[in-house]
């Protein structure tokens, strides 16, 4: 049995985990269940060693259990597969499942090929797949890589396995054949812990439930005495109301953007979808379900295959960010702040000014009027409410909301009239979370801008929105062509959505 | 405002090398009793102005997160162009000159093309265009120099104003323009935000290749430029121009302070690079260390400040997390 007691574990700005505490018994597969950021990664990370818990202890068997690496985790029999899969992808499946087990020729330093892929061939009996040990893993689909990590935790003789949203990006019959061998593996007096937030998945798999939300532990319940419904709501919380923004007339005659088969091989499987001119237009789906792909195909990011778009009736060729910035006004505000988003090490003045450089400089030698670019970044911080010292001060130093708030004055700056916002409250504080939701819900009804808003947040979605195109596999798979704002809109829209994926 | 450029300078770590200057100078002036005389003052002038712009030529695809291991052999293809149009086909200076500048243009717009369109590695594609370069150098003059340099362009070479060389001075205004342009074009920023973080650049709209072709472009012209100044200061238009350059280039900008994983540069701490650099090798000769050691010396003072470009950014790292 494995226990956790009162843990909890922050990180600078969020609390990640607050007193938490569970028991998962051996023959039971646990699922944790959470929306994003809810906490339930961070639990798992704690668990196979990643993390340091800030406070709290972990028993296995009454035994303490402390973990000071992911190698420790290992050695102790708790393995982990992560949601971005670890493996030598030019090496062969028995080298990525024998890794740390390799098998010599006495003690000569030799490596006796033929022993390690036998064994590696048991362990892949094991887990149902049939290849052959000697091919390379580069080869393998993104579901096989993800049996072979199960594997390999098999070959390293787990007692506990640790399953970080397993099925995010594996398509059904093999999330299906996934759950099979899980099912068996518990027969083996394994513990598995499963990361989720699909309920259908803790119907189908998971004995028990525990319920996360904002690192709180909610409850744990047997799976015989919960519903769909009750789970929800331990999700979302009660408390929580969805306060919906008052229904506003979108004028649909008024097409902004219309994309037509757009295509690329594993990014967009000829997808189809209009904006009209003022409303926010909802892509639900979860991450790599193609939403944020289909955005940076329409932005020039990406290179389409084959489809077209059209911007106010006209047909346009946007190559490169830049293009689809300057010459076309659509803005992106990316889901990576970190990476994409903003220049970290250089000041707010930089990071909000960057976009209207050219339009502030001289037509000869193109030089930047200071006085513009700082009254600018000025009228933005104080337009968005930005917590700062100065506009000289390092955007780094701010914190995650006020981050975000300069990634977004940074586009509103440069005159969009279409904005795509790619899960724009990814990581900020509550406080902030509102403060965004109501700037986006205002820029498009007092600023008349048109957009997008990809979230996989289902309350922030419905709460937003007035339309909303579901996303799966790549793929536009519905519509739900008005978003209610009555009082029982959420159950209503949410259950909807639920359908798509049922 | 005065007040938060002194922090800036005390920040940026030109502080220690104006301190560390100031050392070296003072060392060197002690044990060396020709150090400080006019005409050695004169001869370091000219020689560091020459450094400077070797080094800025370096710098200014280091800030964009690149580097050129090509400039040494762009500013011996330049002196050659410029020395066989002026000595064999007596074409006017000034023409000799933009077709030099023309050649450095060139060979940069190539590294950049090859790098950003390819996607290949700056480090292997300057290395591979370096020996390319000096291949068709020495090719096309089978080692030879062009030795009838007129005197109207030696002019800003060898002469001085009240004891301080024009090459010095024309390196201040270069320096000044330097500063101006990263400070306050669209151009200077767009690099400094792409040598920061290509990724975040680029979706905020720029066009990272085209930025990244910029700076090889302008390294190349900087190379070429040297280049003149060197034929300018020798008389000569040397085939072996640049052969030693690729050390001096790299020396001069990072002791300057441009970060190796891009986005800074100053055009303060590229002139102390410089007279750092300077006064180390004219140090060494006057101090009568065999010259034959040199390189071993400024091998090591790329290392140091290599390892201090690194403390500085584990320290700031450091700093931001606790």
């Amino acid at each position: 049995m494995l226990k956790i007691n009162n843990i909890s574990k922050a990180f600078p700005g969020v609390k990640a985990l607050d007193d938490v505490s569970v028991e998962f018994e051996k023959d039971e597969i646990h699922a944790l269940l959470g929306e994003n950021g809810a906490g339930k990664s961070t639990l798992m990370k704690i668990i196979g060693g990643v993390y340091k818990p800030d406070e709290g202890k972990m028993f296995i068997n009454d035994n303490e259990l402390v973990l000071s690496s992911y190698i420790d985790a290992l050695s102790k029999d708790i393995s982990m597969v992560n949601q971005e899969l670890q493996v030598l992808s030019s090496s062969s499946v028995a080298e990525n499942i024998m890794l740390d087990k390799m098998i010599t020729f006495g003690r000569t330093g030799i490596l006796n090929w033929n022993k390690i892929n036998k064994i590696a061939e048991k362990y892949l009996d094991m887990v149902g797949l049939d290849i052959p040990p000697t091919k390379p893993i580069g080869e393998l689909s993104v579901a096989q890589k993800q049996m072979v990590e199960i594997s390999k935790a098999l070959a390293s003789n787990s007692k506990i396995l640790l399953l970080d949203e397993p099925t995010s990006s594996i398509s059904e019959s093999e999330v299906e054949k996934l759950f099979r061998i899980l099912k068996g593996l518990k027969e083996t007096g394994i513990i598995i812990l499963f990361v989720t937030h699909k309920l259908e998945e803790v119907f189908k798999i998971c004995d028990k439930v525990t319920v996360l939300r904002d690192g709180k532990k909610i409850g744990t319940k047997s799976i015989t005495e919960v519903n769909k419904q009750d789970l929800v709501k331990m999700m979302i919380g009660r408390e929580e109301k969805i306060e919906s923004y008052v229904n506003k007339s979108v004028d649909r005659g008024n097409v902004v953007l219309e994309v037509k088969n757009m295509h690329k091989k594993h990014k967009s499987e000829n997808a189809s979808f209009k904006l009209y001119k003022a409303e926010v237009l909802g892509f639900y789906g979860l991450v790599g379900a193609g939403r944020t792909e289909l955005a940076r195909l329409v932005i020039g990011e990406d290179k389409k295959q084959s489809g077209d778009v059209f911007l106010n009736g006209k047909k346009i060729n946007v190559k490169s960010i830049s293009d689809s910035l300057y010459k076309y006004r659509i803005g992106y505000v990316t889901e990576n702040r970190k990476e994409e988003g903003l220049l970290l090490n250089s000041t707010l003045l930089t990071n909000i000014g960057i976009t209207i450089w050219p339009k502030i400089a001289s037509k000869i030698l193109r030089f930047i009027n200071g006085a513009k670019e700082r009254k600018h970044a000025q009228n933005m911080v104080k337009k968005l409410d930005i917590r700062t010292t100065g506009i000289n001060q390092l955007v780094q130093k701010l914190s995650g909301g006020n981050q975000q708030k300069v990634s977004i004055a940074k586009w509103l700056g440069a005159d969009c009239d279409i904005i795509i916002f790619d899960e724009p409250t990814i990581g900020v504080d509550v406080g902030a979370k509102e403060y965004i939701h109501n700037l986006i819900y205002n820029l498009a009804r007092i600023d008349q801008k048109s957009i997008i808003l990809i979230s996989s947040d289902m309350p922030e979605i419905i709460k937003l929105t007035n339309r909303i195109y579901v996303f799966r596999d790549k793929k536009i798979i519905g519509e739900i062509k008005e978003v209610s704002k009555d009082s029982d809109s959420y159950d209503i829209v949410s259950k909807e959505l639920g359908n798509y994926y049922a | 405002m005065r007040k938060s450029y002194l922090k800036d300078i005390l920040a940026s770590g030109n502080f220690g090398l104006f301190a560390a200057g100031l050392v070296l100078f003072a060392v060197i002036s002690i044990f060396s009793s020709s150090f400080l005389t006019p005409f050695n003052m004169y001869t370091i002038g000219r020689t560091l102005s020459l450094y400077a712009f070797i080094g800025l030529s370096q710098a200014i695809v280091l800030v964009v997160g690149d580097m050129n291991l090509s400039v040494g052999a762009i500013g011996g293809l330049a002196t050659i162009t410029a020395g066989y149009l002026i000595d064999i086909r007596h074409y006017p200076d000034w023409l000799a000159v933009i077709a030099a500048l023309a050649v450095g243009i060139l060979c940069g717009a190539i590294i950049g093309v090859i790098t950003t369109k390819m996607g290949i590695n700056a480090f292997i594609v300057t290395l591979a265009t370096s020996f390319i370069f000096t291949g068709i150098n020495f090719g096309f003059t089978q080692g030879f120099s062009f030795v009838n340099i007129p005197s109207s362009f030696t002019l800003l070479g060898a002469g001085r104003v009240i004891g301080i060389p024009f090459l010095f001075i024309f390196l201040l205004l270069c320096l000044i323009i330097i500063f101006l342009f990263f400070r306050f074009t669209v151009a200077g920023r767009r690099i400094l935000a792409v040598g920061e973080n290509p990724e975040a650049a680029k979706f905020s709209g720029i066009n990272t290749d085209k930025i990244k072709i910029l700076s090889h472009i302008l390294s190349g012209f900087i190379a070429a430029l040297a280049a003149i100044l060197y034929i300018s200061r020798m008389g000569t238009a040397s085939p072996v121009t640049g052969q030693d350059w690729l050390i001096v280039s790299f020396a001069v900008a990072i002791i300057g302070g441009t970060a190796l994983s891009g986005g800074t540069i100053t055009a303060f701490g590229l002139l102390l690079g410089a007279i750092i650099m300077v006064m180390i090798k004219n140090g060494l000769i006057l101090l009568q260390v065999d010259v034959y050691w040199e390189q071993a010396f400024l091998g090591l003072l790329i290392l140091m400040a290599v390892s201090i470009d690194r403390i500085r950014t584990v320290y700031n790292q450091r700093r931001l997390l606790s």
